[in-house]
């Protein structure tokens, strides 16, 4: 059956969005030691050995169509690399799901009640970009820091760090990250080509939430810069920082939460 | 010599008969021998249309793998291939160095995806010819960052020859990169297998990739025609493996479809340096393939149902035939004539009216056939895929076409056989003294 809404780029942006997440909140130097700072943005999106589940709120702009929002559940399970997308909303969607286990995601639709698979490892549509959107990068083993200054957005003080990447299997080679001086925590985050122009600007909404150790921030914009006035808001609830059951990591999951 | 004199003589006393019934086989076997003639040129057209699109019939695709595993597709040095083209003897009519990208075209807030190749027009002299435009055209290539799109892509980025367009995209590496082309210009979507496609200058495709200048993706041979595609293909493959690594060929795996299985090669292997992978139009093509070998069988179930029913037809009429003509029967037989020559009498006439037929079914076709390829479909028809150069062309395998000549004389001549060994054992004094 044909579905009105198409979610799947939407969720599938959100396991790039995943890699930027959750925060934690390690000891943070005043005095500027940049690979610090990069090693505790990190941490940010590493669940260590502990589950993590939330419920993401994703407004969706794009010029000329109304606004549309798509609500999805996410369970994660870092220690084994594995991520489970439950769709909400919208209601032609309710059900779609996304399991990623290592480099495999099968996506199940309830409509035929098939799963269909993909390797990571795999290129998308024949092009030359064989994977690497989902790899999870690291600021500090990947990127260099090219230069950092200190900067005031809102009403925080930062340090913004020019990052170039050590090596061409990134997605981008140059990132400049805002973050807050008095915790370790991103408020901006821009992406850059190859070739140097803007792709991407992701804005951290200084509204987090608590839980465990881990600080989540709660809203992030995130800005299509080649592809101007498309942007998306994801607001974050609902969240738990622990042991989950193993049940959430199951194919039968899927099958059962429509 | 009188047996099938007398034959014709009977064939042409009932002439009206003799046309429906040698027309039945006429029309039957003309259906057929249509068929077999699209059946014929369809793989050829594909093929032929396909390889003006791909660029080639032989190709050589380089790939690396990343100290992380990822693949990279890459030709850096293509000395190994160049030598092994020689040392094949591949009759090459064009070479062509390609590189290529799956990117979305970006315009006024809207997107399309898109393959890209990066082409050395200079070298690749033909492929302007079979482009057909419908707006703009090769001039504005001389820009560096000129870009030829088809025409659905033009229509939903509503773009204009002289519009200049944003393209994303991902580096060989997969890094993500950002282009812009001005559009040169719109042609005919061929549409074919997914493969529409746009085409920009290598170089810029190439920086975009970030390849170097003389690096490449794809070799392409261009052979003089379709004939011996397999056989150059294998031998370029043995002559490549003696000079350099390259992808086995033999599918021993479970996965059928030979592409998928030749690219899982390099996700299971580990090397280094530059590992090639050998490939035909016709390892792409196995899908029509399929298609022509359905439509092949589909042809023979028609020429067989038709001919059952024809057949049905012929027994039906014999037996009125000899009904009709039960006192001549006799008088001949009372004559003197054996009962084999009654036989053959028979015979010879349904052979005739087979040989009739079937020179009419084949004629017909012929001219049908060749009415139809003068039509022109034009270049933008939806049918343009197993058009050739914008005609319907139409290919009748001798063999094919021999081999349903002599069902449809068996088949004829097994309907005719019943009646006709009826009419030899009839007994002389009875068939004189039937009251019709």
């Amino acid at each position: 059956m044909h579905r009105t809404t198409n979610t799947r780029p939407v969720a599938l942006a959100l396991l790039l969005a995943l890699a930027l997440s959750g925060a934690a909140s390690p000891a943070f130097a005043a005095t500027p030691d940049l690979k610090a700072i990069l090693k505790a943005m990190d941490d940010l999106s590493d669940m260590g050995k502990k589950d993590y589940s939330a419920l993401y709120d994703i407004v969706s702009e794009k010029p000329g169509e109304k606004p549309s929002t798509t609500q999805v559940k996410i369970f994660r399970r870092d220690d084994h690399d594995q991520i489970v997308i439950l769709i909400q909303k919208p209601e032609a969607n309710k059900g779609q799901g996304y399991l990623k286990i290592d480099d495999n995601v099968w996506f199940y639709d309830p409509e035929s009640g098939n799963y269909s698979h993909s390797t990571m490892k795999e290129n998308v549509n024949g092009s030359e970009a064989k994977n690497s959107d989902f790899k999870k990068f690291s600021y500090a083993t990947d990127y260099d820091i090219e230069r950092s200054e200190e900067g005031k957005l809102g009403a925080f003080q930062t340090w913004v760090i020019s990052l170039v990447a050590k090596n061409n299997e990134v997605s981008y080679q140059r990132i400049k990250l805002t973050v807050r001086q008095d915790k370790p925590l991103p408020l901006k985050e821009e992406d850059f080509s190859l070739n140097g122009k803007p792709m991407r600007t992701t804005l951290y909404l200084p509204t987090y939430i608590q839980a465990g150790d881990k600080t989540i921030p709660a809203k992030m914009k995130m800005i299509d810069e080649v592809n101007k006035g498309e942007q998306s808001v994801i607001t974050i609830s609902d969240v738990f920082v622990g042991k989950l059951d193993d049940k959430y990591f199951q194919k039968t999951f899927l099958e059962s939460a429509r | 010599m009188e047996i099938i004199k007398l034959a014709l003589r009977n064939l042409s006393r009932q002439k009206k008969r003799t046309l429906l019934l040698g027309g039945a086989i006429a029309f039957g076997l003309m259906i057929v021998t249509i068929i077999n003639g699209f059946v014929g040129a369809f793989k050829d057209n594909i093929s032929e249309n396909f390889a003006n699109l791909v660029a080639g019939h032989v190709f050589v695709e380089g790939v690396e793998k990343s100290a992380s595993g990822k693949e990279l597709s890459l030709i850096h040095d293509d000395s190994a291939i160049v030598e092994a083209v020689k040392d094949a003897g591949i009759p090459a009519k064009y070479v062509t160095k390609r590189s290529a990208f799956e990117g979305t075209l970006v315009y006024a807030g809207k997107t399309a995806q898109v393959g890209v190749y990066g082409v050395d027009f200079a070298n690749e002299t033909f492929l302007p010819d079979r482009l057909a435009f419908l707006s703009g055209g090769m001039k504005g290539m001389s820009a560096g960052d000129g870009i030829v799109i088809p025409e659905p892509t033009a229509k939903r980025l509503g773009a204009e020859v002289g519009d200049r367009i944003l393209v994303q995209l991902k580096t060989y590496t997969g890094q993500q990169n950002v282009g812009e082309f001005a559009i040169a210009g719109i042609t005919v979507d061929s549409g074919i297998l997914n493969s529409s496609s746009a085409y920009a200058n290598k170089p810029y495709v190439n920086e975009l990739l970030n390849l170097q200048p003389g690096d490449y993706q794809t070799y392409g041979v261009y052979l003089p025609s379709l004939e011996g595609m397999d056989k150059y293909g294998t031998a370029l493959y043995e002559s490549l493996r003696k000079k350099a690594q390259v992808f086995s060929r033999d599918n021993k795996g479970t996965e059928k479809n030979f592409i998928k299985a030749m690219m899982s090669q390099s996700k299971k292997e580990t090397w280094t340096g530059t590992k090639y992978r050998v490939l035909t139009l016709n390892d792409y093509l196995q899908q029509v393939q399929q298609i022509v070998d359905v439509l092949n069988s589909v042809s023979l179930g028609i020429l067989l149902v038709l001919f059952l029913i024809i057949m049905v037809g012929i027994l039906n009429t014999f037996r009125i035939i000899i009904y009709e003509r039960i006192h001549e029967i006799g008088t001949m037989r009372s004559m003197g004539m054996q009962r084999g020559e009654v036989r053959s009498l028979f015979l010879w006439e349904a052979t005739f009216l087979t040989l009739g037929g079937v020179l009419a079914g084949i004629l017909l076709a012929l001219l049908i056939m060749g009415g139809v390829s003068l039509w022109n479909f034009g270049l933008n028809s939806p049918l343009f895929i197993i058009l050739k150069n914008g005609h319907m062309s139409f290919k009748l395998p001798f063999a094919r076409t021999l081999a349903d000549i002599l069902i449809v004389a068996a088949l004829t001549l097994v309907a005719a056989y019943i009646p006709a060994r009826s009419a030899a054992r009839l007994d002389p004094a009875v068939a004189l003294r039937t009251v019709k």
